[in-house]
């Protein structure tokens, strides 16, 4: 029997051919989150490998350029250059485009994997990638970092800031597409959540009406506050490994204002592991 | 000026309790869902209203224990008549006479209710209802107020730690107070739905609690009857200490089954679940068992407890007391020029403040309070014991008043 995808259907192509192809007809839920994350939480960091690397300002001040990541039947993304300064959008034009066949091979790219998307678009503007090549390299640099590299301070802020930011963004995925987070994402509360590292950087993450977004340094005013006391409890509070209950009760997490939106928003966080490392 | 308490010892058990429980102390007895680092973890004691913590804190106490203590702690009668009961054994192979007094004794006492059957937490008698709905109508849904609190059963636990999605399929909520929500959720499930689980006012955490708006639990009520569901009155928190005949006596509505648990043994650990006769048989074929579940002394503590209440018209005494409370603190916050508000009945009263909602204020007041010996949790509705004296809420007026006076300061408004 040849059974026919709805994604399938859309190309007229039964989903067995697809598949010979190469390409996946339909991928699974946990493929499409990790896409999802990659393209909206991890991408859009270029922006902070700009502020916080000399070498990524450096590149940056010389592109002026907008490339799109496009996942066959899959999210886009399209990342804008300019003065400097990088801009992420999931809609608009692009000079250059990057197709990648599938969540899977989008997601193995991220994963470090040697992938060839196919580029569809502004082959003339093709140098602009060699930029970019380097610019995610620095980015894998700083969440991915060496022993060495986080010996320095300055480097470590910037890890944990880049870190938090992440898996704060990541948030929105696990909200829109999550099955196991469903029952607190229809429900989840409007309102904004300061969180800062008392030896370190503060980001912190706007709710409104199911949309997270992820911005760092402080707001005024927050619905709920979240202190954490040192860098390195915010290292190990992004690898997962952290009893944020015990941390609350010995003081190392002060938790003040709305619990029930922390509760609630923490519930999304503490999955976010479950599809990024 | 008294020492302001500190929670040193609390903080220092606390760290070892993280290393060997996960957590540190599980659930909404985490201090995260109080105020960290100015209430207390854990407790030593307690005597009459008084509550006193590792740190030798003493605290004119209206937690309760999240509501068991009604009475007050180491009540004599209840202790007297636990003791001897223990004189005998604790847990044996069956149940003892004290069993088949207990039950004969709350048949007697909830109005409209026919039969009994004891667990030992709220949680096991809130899901066993809902099993004997179940068995009762041959369905399969759970209708529920949004926000209500049922306990830590698959069917109703909060978030989603260890959950699977089909273990909350089945369960719909509505919001309280609108019995239209609860109608619509009828039809559009039509002969699936076995109850309505209901607490008999909405006393929700972190929250102003509500009463029942006029005709809503009629409404249900009728409802209920019209499509054949079980209407469940969860009375586990507030039980015995609005009427000794039940909740629904003093809303005025009658379920066909009901919950009890906290004020039923003045702390010893049993809940009860009672049902009218239609629905004893469904309830006898649900296998509902543990181990501990018929011993002894808490039963007979129970019956005690239930005979103290009667004797000393403890209800009258706590709303009274409780009435003072509100009243008290509703004055002491204007005067500081703060606008507060107090929900709920007298003996489950509760306060936040106006124009909030982070419940920042709160925090707070409640610590500032608990470190001057007043226990009055932040997101939690309150409760009264017999105990509670005027002098005690004298004293505990007088201890808001400065703490109210803090946050003016801090806060402005
Ligand atoms: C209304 C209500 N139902 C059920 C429960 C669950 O009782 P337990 O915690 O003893 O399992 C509670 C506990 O707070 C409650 O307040």
């Amino acid at each position: 029997m040849i059974s026919m995808t709805s994604q399938g259907r859309a190309f007229g192509i039964a989903s067995p051919v697809l598949q010979w192809m190469g390409l996946d007809p339909s991928p699974s839920i946990h493929d499409r989150i990790r896409a999802g994350m990659h393209l909206f939480a991890v991408l859009p960091r270029l922006t902070d490998v700009v502020r916080h690397d000399e070498e990524g300002r450096r590149i940056a001040d010389k592109m002026r350029v907008s490339i799109e990541f496009r996942v066959l039947n899959g999210p886009r993304v399209v990342l804008s250059f300019a003065d400097g300064r990088i801009k992420t959008r999931s809609e608009g034009k692009s000079d250059l485009g990057l197709l990648f066949t599938s969540c899977a091979q989008l997601n193995n790219m991220f994963d470090g994997r040697k992938v060839l998307p196919i580029p569809f678009k502004g082959l003339h503007k093709a140098g602009e990638l060699s930029r970019l090549t380097r610019l995610t390299e620095i980015l894998t640099r700083y969440l991915k970092p060496s022993d060495t590299d986080m010996q320095s301070p300055r480097f470590r802020e910037s890890h944990v800031e880049m870190s938090l930011l992440v898996g704060l963004s990541a948030t929105q995925q696990i909200a829109l597409q999550d099955p196991r987070a469903e029952r607190i994402a229809n429900h989840l509360p409007n309102g904004t959540i300061q969180y800062i590292i008392l030896d370190g950087p503060a980001c912190h993450v706007v709710l409104e009406d199911g949309l997270i977004e992820a911005r760092s340094g402080t707001i005024a005013d927050p619905t709920t506050t979240i202190e954490i006391q040192d860098i390195d409890l915010a290292v190990s509070l992004i690898k997962g490994e952290v009893d944020t209950f015990a941390a609350n009760g010995s003081g190392a997490i002060k938790a003040s204002g709305s619990l029930v939106l922390a509760d609630e928003f923490n519930t999304l966080f503490d999955r976010v592991g479950h599809y990024l490392q | 000026m008294k020492k302001l308490y500190c929670f040193d010892k609390s903080l220092a058990l606390f760290e070892r309790a993280a290393r060997v429980i996960p957590s540190g102390i599980s659930g909404n007895k985490n201090p995260a869902f109080a105020v960290p680092g100015s209430f207390p973890y854990f407790a030593e004691s307690g005597e009459g209203c008084r509550y006193r913590d590792v740190d030798g804190n003493v605290y004119i106490d209206y937690l309760a224990a999240f509501g068991p203590i009604v009475l007050g702690y180491k009540n004599p009668v209840v202790e007297s008549a636990a003791a001897e009961q223990r004189r005998t054994g604790t847990t044996f192979n069956h149940p003892t006479e004290r069993a088949v007094e207990l039950a004969e004794k709350l048949v007697a006492t909830i109005s409209g209710m026919d039969w009994c059957a004891f667990g030992k937490n709220g949680s096991d008698v809130t899901a066993y209802a809902v099993q004997a709905a179940r068995e009762h109508t041959q369905r399969r849904k759970i209708i529920k107020v949004r926000g209500a609190y049922h306990g830590s059963q698959s069917w109703c636990r909060h978030g989603i730690g260890g959950l699977i999605e089909s273990d909350y399929e089945h369960v719909l909520d509505f919001s309280w107070n609108d019995a239209t929500e609860a109608e619509d959720l009828l039809l559009e499930h039509e002969g699936d739905v076995a109850c309505i689980i209901i607490t008999p006012y909405h006393h929700p955490a972190f929250g102003d609690q509500v009463m029942p708006a006029d005709g809503f639990l009629s409404d249900l009520q009728r409802l209920c009857k019209r499509h054949g569901v079980v209407l469940i009155s969860d009375d586990i928190r507030a039980g015995f200490r609005l009427d000794l005949r039940g909740s629904h006596e003093y809303f005025d509505f009658e379920p066909d089954i009901t919950c009890y648990c906290k004020a039923m043994a003045n702390g010893y650990a049993i809940s009860a679940c009672l049902g009218t006769q239609d629905l004893k048989n469904a309830a006898s074929k649900v296998f509902f068992t543990g181990t501990y579940y018929t011993s002894a002394p808490e039963q007979a503590a129970a019956l005690a407890c239930l005979a103290e209440l009667e004797r000393t018209d403890a209800v009258s005494h706590m709303m009274k007391m409780g009435r003072m409370l509100m009243e008290g603190l509703h004055t002491a916050a204007e005067n500081n020029g703060l606008e507060v508000t107090l929900s709920g009945p007298p003996t489950l009263p509760f306060m936040t403040f106006a124009n909030e909602d982070n419940f920042r204020r709160s925090q707070r007041f409640s610590g500032e309070a608990a470190k001057r010996g007043v226990l009055l949790h932040p997101h939690h509705n309150w409760f009264i014991m017999l105990e509670h004296g005027e002098a005690d809420i004298q004293d505990t007026l007088d201890v808001a008043d400065t703490c109210f006076r803090i946050i003016k300061k801090e806060f402005g408004s």
